[in-house]
């Protein structure tokens, strides 16, 4: 539970990657993901790979991205299985199954190296509506808290003899009210507290807020977009009607 | 009674919370641990019933490993009241919160109808009986989480800042408690940052400070000590500013106003 | 002549002109007002009456459930435009009713800090939080700037500006909360229990900054505290509150002089009680004592 907790917390690390505006980010993240899906031979998928590990190191989050593409080597497996199964031959199967991680790989770049403010930006910057994400904000914001909160119910309910693990299924799931009650009473009065927050704020004053941060593309966003620019095109264009 | 040789633990994001922690609680005595805010003194407390095990060192309770024992075991002999009354509060109705923790305990029919009074009773909450425990004031719902504690009679109750958003009445009622607690004989552990509050327990106190505890004495003695003080972040309580003021620095205090006031007045008969 | 008619006229168009709007000097002013919750027989707050002049600081103390919360509330406009329920009576902050005004047109002259730290930081770092009611303003961004330089600096939390949340103590996430508060300028400061989960040095810097704010920005202040010995010396007015009526008001020495306060539940520092059981005894003790320096200098005089 607290290990899950942990995985919603955003730890924000400096590498040249992060430093860039979050629409570079964002572009550079979708360009991989297009080559993930246009591969469809060995070389390719190791070019997309290495493409995707090589960003990865320059944002020193190589250890994070291993560890979610170890979870999702799970899938990768069935979808290998599958494909067998079906009649693919071994090679086309193979490479199937590892696009699959490199899609998944690809994506992952743009979500761990942008924290969720600069996430934000990017949603006000693609006109959402402010309540939408600002609620995305909140729950970014408040999960972590209200699995903390968790925590320490199923403390004080533990120190009262609950007992989670005894029991079949169906008694487990009982044993479980006497957390789940306090704690969306909790969410409740969180909420409630927000919303009291962020009325006393001048929340909704305006129907523009402005912004304490603009995003600015600057000089390495230029070179960056420009640099991933003339190298992708190519490569899909390799990818699709060459190999 | 409960004994901590050499503990040490570190949460699951790496923040070492306690370090080389040495601690008997005895028999009978009252405990009071103080400390800034991130001290660590909630993650000791949570050692005290096997919910945090060591990550290093033993955790001793009532001659049980802590490693070795359930939750539940440890807990039918110490009994935890956290900070906040809605982390536990759950039934539809007051009776039936109280009721819950004796169920679980496999208490008999008899057993838990007779506690369930006593408790009820003892905290004045006979009236509310039916009421959903979440239509009370904070302060009936922190004596309800009390009184739920209290009523399978544990041997060690400790108490995670009691007075957190309590008002005077209530203040003096935790008091009572406390001293009733003492005068049965059980062991009664307070965490709290309110030093007025504790000051009058004259309890034996434990300073903590970044994961370790750096004194440990009689409260009249711990709060001589500006600089320990200054170093936990913690302030002296008045009358021991009082006695200070009128008998120089590192002098004892009056452990009440009546003591304060029985030196007066003698003195001023003296004179 | 001339004048009254010009300003009956925007009256009428529900503008207020400035002169109207000084209402005796009074920042806050409760007229008779009395306050129930929907679905509540009993008013959380009843007939108060109250006058509040620039640059005072205020403690409102009261046993649990007394409606210090409500009063607060009733200020900065979540009561009525939040919470529904019934109310009569007038508050009025500068002169213009709060239950015209909008929450977001207080909201710039009121700010309001909260017991729970946590709940009133909404962004990811502090620096963006501490802009989060500037942005809701719609202030371009160098001014948002700049009052957001300001306030970090104010409360000395110039490094913690890129932190997040999580990597903020509760006593840091308070001051961030403060400062996000303080960055919109407002002429009054409201906090509700801000120190009951701090220690005793955290609460007591606290409680020095809000002096400060005071005295150099002149900023009106109301806080609720149940230890009243941590806010006695800065207070300069104490309202005491029973049942949703105010019981008490006037300077703190006079309020803790009242003999009833600790039957209807408020308590009334250490020092004050043992000054108060030695004059029951014998009443040569002199004037009420705010600090144990204080006594202790009584003491010495009458001893020697
Ligand atoms: N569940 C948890 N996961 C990770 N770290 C934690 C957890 N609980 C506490 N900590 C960290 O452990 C340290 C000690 O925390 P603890 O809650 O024991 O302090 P405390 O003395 O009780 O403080 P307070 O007076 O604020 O209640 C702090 O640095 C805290 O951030
Ligand atoms: N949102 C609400 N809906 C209905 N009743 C409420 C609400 N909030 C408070 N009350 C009731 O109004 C009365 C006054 O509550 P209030 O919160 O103002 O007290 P308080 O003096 O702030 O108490 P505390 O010291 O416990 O914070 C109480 O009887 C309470 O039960
Ligand atoms: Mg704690
Ligand atoms: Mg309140």
């Amino acid at each position: 539970m607290q290990w899950i907790a942990q995985g919603f917390i955003f730890r924000r690390i400096t590498s040249p990657f992060h430093q860039l505006d979050p629409r570079v980010k964002l572009l550079v993240s979708i360009e991989l993901f297009t080559l993930s899906l246009l591969v469809g031979s060995l070389p390719e998928v190791i070019i997309a790979l290495s493409g995707i590990f090589a960003i990865a190191s320059i944002s020193k989050i190589l250890r994070r991205i291993s560890r979610t593409l170890t979870y999702t080597l799970f899938f990768a497996i069935i979808i290998f299985s599958i494909n067998i199964l079906v009649g693919y031959p071994l090679m086309d199967a193979f490479v199937i199954a590892v696009r699959f991680l490199a899609i998944v790989g690809s994506t992952s770049i743009f979500f761990l190296t942008t924290p969720p403010d600069e996430l934000e930006l990017v949603m006000k910057w693609f006109r959402l509506p402010r309540d939408i994400v600002f609620a995305f904000v909140t729950a970014v914001r408040f999960v972590p808290v209200l699995m903390m909160d968790a925590l320490q119910i199923m403390d004080a309910q533990k120190s009262r003899g609950l007992e989670l693990q005894k029991g079949n299924i169906f008694s487990r799931f009982r044993r479980f009210i006497p957390i789940l009650i306090p704690l969306i009473v909790d969410a409740v009065l969180r909420s409630g507290d927000l919303a009291e927050a962020m009325e006393a704020r001048a929340y909704g004053a305006v129907k523009k807020p402005t912004s304490l941060y603009q995003l600015e593309i600057g000089v390495w966003g230029k070179v960056a977009t420009i640099l991933s620019i003339t190298l992708i095109v190519p490569l899909a264009y390799l990818f699709l009607f060459l190999m | 009674m409960i004994e901590f040789s050499s503990v040490e633990y570190r949460h699951p994001n790496g923040v070492l919370a306690l370090r080389n922690i040495d601690l008997k609680i005895r028999k009978g005595e009252v405990l009071a641990i103080v400390g800034e805010n991130g001290a660590g003194k909630t993650t000791l407390i949570k050692h005290t019933n096997g919910l945090l095990k060591p990550s290093k060192g033993k955790v001793t309770a009532f001659d049980m490993d802590t490693n070795d024992e359930s939750v539940a075991n440890l807990s039918r002999k110490i009994g935890i009241i956290f900070q906040n009354p809605d982390h536990q509060i759950f039934s539809e109705s007051v009776e039936n919160e109280v009721k819950f923790a004796l169920k679980n305990f496999g208490f008999k029919e008899e057993a838990i109808s007779e506690r369930l009074e006593w408790a009820l009773n003892f905290f004045d909450l006979e009236r509310y009986r039916t009421t959903s425990p979440m239509l009370l004031s904070g302060g009936e719902k922190k004596r309800l989480c009390i009184a739920s504690v209290l009523a399978w009679d544990p041997d060690v109750v400790v108490m995670d800042e009691p007075t957190v958003g309590q008002d005077f009445i209530q203040k003096e009622r935790l008091i009572k408690i406390i001293q009733m607690l003492v005068s049965k004989g059980k062991t009664v552990v307070i965490v709290s940052h309110d030093i007025e509050f504790i000051w009058p327990l004259q309890p034996r106190v434990i300073v903590m400070c970044g994961g370790k505890i750096i004194a440990d004495n009689k409260a009249g003695k711990i709060f001589q000590e500006r600089e320990l003080l200054n170093k936990a972040r913690i302030v002296k309580p008045q009358l021991q500013e009082l006695s200070e003021k009128i008998h120089g620095e590192s002098s004892g205090a009056f452990s009440n106003i009546y003591d304060a006031k029985q030196w007066v007045i003698s003195k001023l008969k003296s004179d | 002549m001339e004048c009254e008619y010009i300003s009956t006229l925007h009256i009428e168009r529900g503008m207020v002109p400035e002169e109207r709007k000084s209402n005796n000097g009074l920042i806050i002013s409760f007229e008779d007002r009395t306050y129930s919750y929907l679905n509540c027989k009993e008013p959380a707050i009843q007939n108060i009456n109250l006058a509040i002049s620039p640059g005072e600081i205020i403690l409102i103390a009261g046993p649990s459930g007394c409606g210090k919360s409500t009063l607060l509330r009733s200020i900065n406009g979540l009561i009525p435009h939040m919470y529904p329920g019934n109310s009569s009576g007038k508050v009025s902050i500068d002169g213009s009713s709060v239950d015209e005004t909008s929450i977001t047109e207080i909201a710039k002259k009121v700010g309001f800090v909260f017991q729970n730290p946590e709940n009133q930081i909404f962004m990811f770092s502090v620096e963006r939080d501490v802009a989060f009611g500037l942005e809701n303003l719609g202030l371009y961004h160098e001014k948002i700037r700049e009052q957001v330089d300001w306030a970090i600096q104010l409360l000395n939390i110039e490094k913690l500006v890129n932190r997040a949340p999580h990597e903020l103590s509760d006593g840091q996430k308070q001051k961030v909360a403060l400062a996000g508060v303080l960055a919109m300028k407002p002429r009054i400061l409201i906090l509700d229990e801000p120190t009951s989960l701090l220690d005793p040095f955290t609460a007591l810097e606290l409680v020095e900054i809000i002096k400060k704010i005071n005295q150099n920005l002149g900023v009106t202040i109301l806080i609720v505290e149940h230890r009243l010995d941590l806010l006695i010396n800065a207070a300069t007015r104490i309202i005491c509150m029973s049942k949703g009526k105010i019981l008490f008001d006037g300077e703190p020495r006079k309020v803790l002089t009242e003999k009833k306060l600790p039957r209807i539940g408020i308590g009334i520092p250490t020092i004050t009680r043992l000054h108060r059981i030695l004059n029951e005894e014998k009443p040569v003790f002199g004037k009420i004592p705010l600090s144990a320096d204080e006594l202790a200098t009584n003491l010495k005089l009458i001893l020697k």
